[in-house]
């Protein structure tokens, strides 16, 4: 498997679910990934897998949340507008601990939008729909290859930290085909024998619930799970930089929206303007840390994103006033491209020196 | 340095499989390489068409504004595409299907009867592989092998009894000398 081959984003996140170990699917067809569904509907059936095209979105996370409490690997994937739809039961496997892995191949929104990539959904990720004080954790792959790395990780996460992991990727990513390698699954087997409802034989029954009934067990339950996410922030917070050693402006982008700032920033660095990366990897937990150690040292942080406006915030956050923070975007459609880019992060150098 | 081609056509005219030949030729040939379909309300008998990005770096973006080569192999295409050709870029077109209303003097024109030279000779839903097999005289690194075995890889997994009339398509293409 570890020949170099062609594939779409969508086929690398299921095949690479199949290396991971998938027990179970459970999903609903959606534009722009229901080829993760066709290609798992043949071989989950070739490998005796349990598949399940649920009658819709509601169902098929329900159905996730079920199978994952016995400790299963247990993946559904979907998009924006019918991931929306599965923000209770979300909230509910974050409460209740168990290791689901949720692909969502982001189209426009807001209500049923259109199926072209946007990445309207970063607010959806991170801070979720669902109620109360959960987070799930939220990577972003940038192309096809991490497409694969990042399902891997989804999955070794979920299990590790019994918490719902979410590979966040835009219908650019899932429909594009790019050279990429699977390898092997590279994670250790996590034991869930402590806690997974397998079957009371032999020793006492175990429940899994997230009604509270009393104050104390509710109060207890959420300083658990955020003595959890802290742990999850320490270890596994993840980002990519380049060039910042010696940055005066540094540029902010997730996903496959990176490709295109990479680009934007090799032209501006033969311009003279010294521009850096940063690209959190995951979303939640963000590296607020670093961005605002870097915050401190460049004039300008700009944040590129396929929205109106989302992940700019969790920078402005991090930046702590330290830095000026702009942003480039647009809503949906044709993604920026690297002369628009470079032409907005003059305009922004030109209206900050104006300012001066 | 970044290089990007569009090919278009008809529904059922094979453009997304040959984008996807194209694709893994260049990827044979040591390029980074992206391939990015259309996708949405297509059809057959609609339009459709894929971008191949290739690159000596990472490649940045897909679903860009313009292309450096344009393939158009029908009149639809061409016609919708040409605004889009970059600046001293290039549009290649199926001249059975196109007429070429050359409304732009700062682009070049290349043209083969693509769907004629499969018809005649038997390959009728090859026109594709004409395409491509004409684009090895435009493009110096690509070649026959490279392609054969691009195709080779492409009908893997139950469709390689296509392998040799594909293969004899792009033969038809390469015999044919692509006309300004």
């Amino acid at each position: 498997m570890s020949e170099k081959v062609l594939i779409k984003g969508n086929y690398a996140i299921a095949q690479a679910a199949l290396n991971a170990g998938l027990e179970c699917y459970f999903g609903y067809p959606i534009t722009p990934q229901t080829e993760i569904g066709e290609y798992l509907s043949g071989e989950m059936y070739k490998r005796n897998l349990a598949y399940v095209c649920a009658e819709s979105e509601l169902a098929a996370i329900n159905m996730v949340l079920g199978a994952s409490s016995t400790g299963a690997k247990t993946m559904t994937t979907s998009s924006s507008c019918a991931v929306a739809l599965m923000q209770e039961a979300l909230s509910y496997a974050c409460a209740d601990e168990v290791p689901v892995v949720l692909v969502n191949v982001m189209r426009a929104g807001p209500g049923l939008g259109y199926i072209y990539p946007a990445q309207g959904d970063y607010y959806q990720a991170v801070k979720g729909g669902g109620n109360g004080d959960y987070k799930m954790t939220v990577l972003a792959p940038s192309t096809v290859q991490e497409c694969i790395d990042l399902t891997y990780r989804a999955f070794y996460l979920a299990h590790k930290y019994r918490n719902p992991t979410m590979l966040l990727a835009d219908g650019l990513l899932g429909q594009m085909m790019e050279p990429a390698e699977f390898g092997e699954y590279p994670y250790p087997e996590v034991d869930n024998s402590s806690w997974a409802l397998t079957g009371a034989k032999g020793r006492d029954g175990r429940a899994i619930y997230s009604l509270g009934a009393c104050e104390e067990k509710q109060i207890k339950r959420i300083y658990h799970l955020f003595e959890k996410y802290k742990q999850i922030a320490e270890n596994e917070t993840d980002w990519e930089e380049l060039n910042t050693e010696d940055a005066d402006i540094l540029l902010v982008a997730f996903g496959s929206m990176t490709r295109n700032i990479k680009a934007a920033m090799n032209e501006l660095r033969k311009e003279g303007i010294k521009a850096g990366i940063l690209r959190p990897i995951t979303l939640s937990p963000f590296p607020t840390q670093r961005i605002n150690e870097i915050s401190k040292q460049v004039n300008n942080i700009i944040v590129v994103e396929m929205n109106m406006g989302q992940m700019v915030n969790d920078v402005k956050i991090a930046v702590e006033g330290n830095a000026k923070v702009d942003l480039i975007n647009r809503p949906v459609g044709q993604w920026l491209s690297v002369e628009e880019i470079i032409t907005g992060v003059k305009k922004v150098l030109e209206n900050s020196y104006a300012s001066v | 340095m970044e290089q990007n081609f569009i090919i278009a056509g008809f529904g059922g005219q094979g453009v997304l499989f040959a984008g996807k030949v194209l694709a893994n030729a260049f990827m044979f040939l040591g390029n980074n390489v992206t391939w990015y379909p259309c996708y949405g309300a297509e059809m057959r008998g609609g339009t459709v068409n894929c971008e191949i990005v290739i690159s000596d770096e990472e490649v940045s973006s897909v679903h860009k504004e313009n292309a450096d080569y344009i393939i158009a192999l029908n009149q639809l295409s061409f016609d919708r595409f040409l605004s889009k050709v970059k600046s001293g870029g290039m549009m290649f077109s199926n001249s059975t299907l196109v007429d070429e209303n050359k409304l732009r003097t700062d682009i070049e024109y290349l043209s083969a009867p693509m769907t004629q030279i499969a018809n005649e000779s038997g390959y009728s839903k090859l026109a594709n592989m004409v395409a491509l097999g004409a684009l090895t005289n435009i493009i110096p690194a690509l070649n026959e092998n490279v392609l054969a075995k691009a195709i080779q890889k492409v009908l893997e997994g139950g469709k390689e009894k296509f392998f040799e009339s594909n293969l004899e398509a792009l033969k038809l293409g390469i015999g044919c000398l692509a006309l300004a």
